[in-house]
């Protein structure tokens, strides 16, 4: 147990020593981790803060029910008591085409060619109409229950104005599944980084690895150097595209700040998403060791002396 | 202590550099072994050492037949040797000190013990004053007993070294024959390459003569050295020195 602590903290204090004095080039190495973890985590971020803005904006979302002109004061009744029965609304309103009427003479006042459009008309064009608030948020669902209200008896139209949002949400999804493969072949290439870098370790020494062969050293004792070598390549890497991101969410932050002002929204991104930072590093490190343990296999294998 | 027997060595795409050699060395003798260069007296320790394994034949080393033994246990097995090359094998990018511990760290060895050893090495060699110099600031027969500290610095009772003396001049390898002969008193068994004859001349010594892959065997007497002249061939018996 001892001993084999010693073997673990020598390997790491020969490997903390060898970074400090090849200090550049480790953090050439760790930059070059760095940026290629930071490329799909900002496509990640980007694409979530675009769900939670879908979701915001979703929110807002509303059913307009327009009535048939016929509709009477009893099937208005009747269509308000399945509404109020149905348990995927969360609240309605009626508008009746009176109010609805006023309103727009009442908007239309400071328009002059609205205005004088609306005082064209002799009689009231509009219909009475329901407005309704779904209790999900899932276009789906809005789908389904727009369709249901379509049905009712007396609904001369049912309007669900969250097209966009259902195509923001395909958009999404397909950029998510850009972000899978994007960072799939980004994987690939930190781990053939890293594999390469250990590879180049391995070769400058070629002589100790060769002499403590020699010695009596076994695998283990000639591995367990490279291979935290690798994982602290992916930890330095990881920390690095964090301290990356926060800068660049920073700044963004500042810019979408002026813009939610703008929407009058208190929108802005998540800063510290730790879920994704502790992928980032747990990614990193695996790929690291990973690496690692592949280039120096290879190396142990023609390294054999018998 | 080890014991070839029928050893035959072929590497790939080569003759056979040993042919059916068997010996037995005991614990605490001191063997030369002597031939021309390439007749396989390198590939002989590489046996020894456990670094090669046979082609056929069995080695025997602490009972242990190497053959037999599993790639994870060679290692251990390796470890009781302590190894001195012709050509130092050390490693140019780290301090005397640092090149003379690597074997306690290979056995798990550290702290203020690890340290302890490697200025008893140092000193036993004469270089503790030197711990802190950089190998290529040595000259080549201060590199030469760096090497042996390095190789005895884990205590292992068998000595195996090739040709260390073969690229000293006269007084350099009267120095490091010196030092084999210090370990070889405390009992360590030494099994030394030559390809001269330098140094066997002190005391009564055996030596393993290998000619083309054969092996010849004979017991030496200081007295002896001119009757032998003809099976040493080339043993260069006239630099004889006396003490």
């Amino acid at each position: 147990m001892n001993n084999w602590l010693n073997h673990h903290t020598q390997a790491l204090k020969q490997v903390l020593s060898r970074m400090r004095r090849h200090a550049w080039s480790t953090f050439m190495i760790c930059l070059v981790i760095g940026v290629s973890l930071c490329l799909p985590s900002l496509f990640y971020l980007g694409v979530d803060n675009l769900s939670k803005l879908a979701e915001h904006m979703q929110s807002d979302t509303e059913i307009s029910l327009f009535l048939k002109h016929d509709a009477d004061a009893t099937t208005i009744q009747k269509i308000e008591q399945q509404l109020a029965s149905n348990n995927a609304i969360l609240h309605h309103h009626l508008v009746t085409k009176e109010e609805a009427w006023q309103q727009l003479k009442k908007n239309s006042a400071s328009n002059q060619d609205l205005s004088e459009t609306v005082q064209a008309l002799k009689n009231n064009p509009l219909p009475d109409a329901f407005f309704i608030q779904a209790k999900s948020a899932a276009p789906d669902e809005l789908e389904t229950l727009k369709n249901s209200l379509q049905n009712i008896p007396g609904v001369e139209h049912a309007l669900l104005n969250t097209e966009w949002v259902k195509r923001l949400a395909t958009l999404l999804n397909l950029g998510e599944q850009f972000i899978f493969f994007i960072a799939l072949l980004l994987a690939v290439v930190l781990l053939v980084i890293i594999g390469n870098t250990i590879r180049m370790q391995i070769l400058t020494q070629k002589d100790e690895i060769e002499v403590s062969y020699l010695i009596g050293a076994t695998n283990s004792f000639i591995r367990t150097p490279f291979l935290y070598a690798g994982v602290l390549y992916g930890l330095l890497g990881g920390l690095l595209a964090i301290a990356m991101m926060m800068l660049i969410m920073m700044t963004f932050n500042y810019s979408i700040a002026d813009l939610s002002q703008l929407y009058s929204s208190d929108f802005s991104l998540r800063l510290l998403n730790s879920e994704l930072f502790i992928t980032m590093i747990g990614t990193a490190v695996s790929i690291g060791w990973i690496g690692a343990y592949l280039a120096v296999s290879k190396a142990i294998a023609s390294f054999k002396l018998m | 202590m080890i014991q070839f027997d029928q050893v035959t060595k072929r590497y790939p795409g080569s003759d056979e550099v040993l042919r059916n050699v068997s010996l037995h060395i005991n614990s605490g003798e001191f063997v030369f072994v002597t031939g021309h260069s390439g007749a396989g007296k390198s590939t002989l320790l590489k046996l020894i050492a456990a670094t090669e394994r046979p082609t056929s034949g069995t080695v025997l080393i602490a009972n242990q037949n190497v053959s037999q033994l599993k790639a994870s246990a060679i290692p251990f097995l390796r470890r009781r040797f302590g190894l001195i090359f012709q050509d130092h094998k050390l490693l140019y990018d780290r301090n005397c000190f640092e090149n003379v511990i690597l074997p306690l760290h290979i056995n798990g060895t550290s702290g203020i013990e690890a340290a302890k050893r490697v200025r008893a090495a140092l000193d036993k060699v004469g270089l503790l004053h030197k711990e802190k110099a950089m190998p290529i600031t040595l000259s080549g027969g201060e590199q030469q007993r760096l090497a042996i500290a390095r190789a005895v610095v884990s205590r292992p009772s068998i000595l195996i070294a090739d040709e260390p003396t073969g690229n000293l001049d006269a007084s350099y390898a009267a120095d490091i024959m010196a030092i084999f002969y210090a370990f070889n008193q405390v009992g360590v068994t030494v099994i030394m390459a030559t390809h001269d004859a330098l140094g066997i001349s002190a005391k009564q010594s055996r030596v393993l003569h290998l000619s083309q892959g054969l092996l010849n065997e004979h017991l030496l007497h200081p007295t002896e050295l001119e009757d032998n002249q003809a099976s040493l061939e080339n043993a260069s018996v006239e630099n004889s020195y006396d003490e």
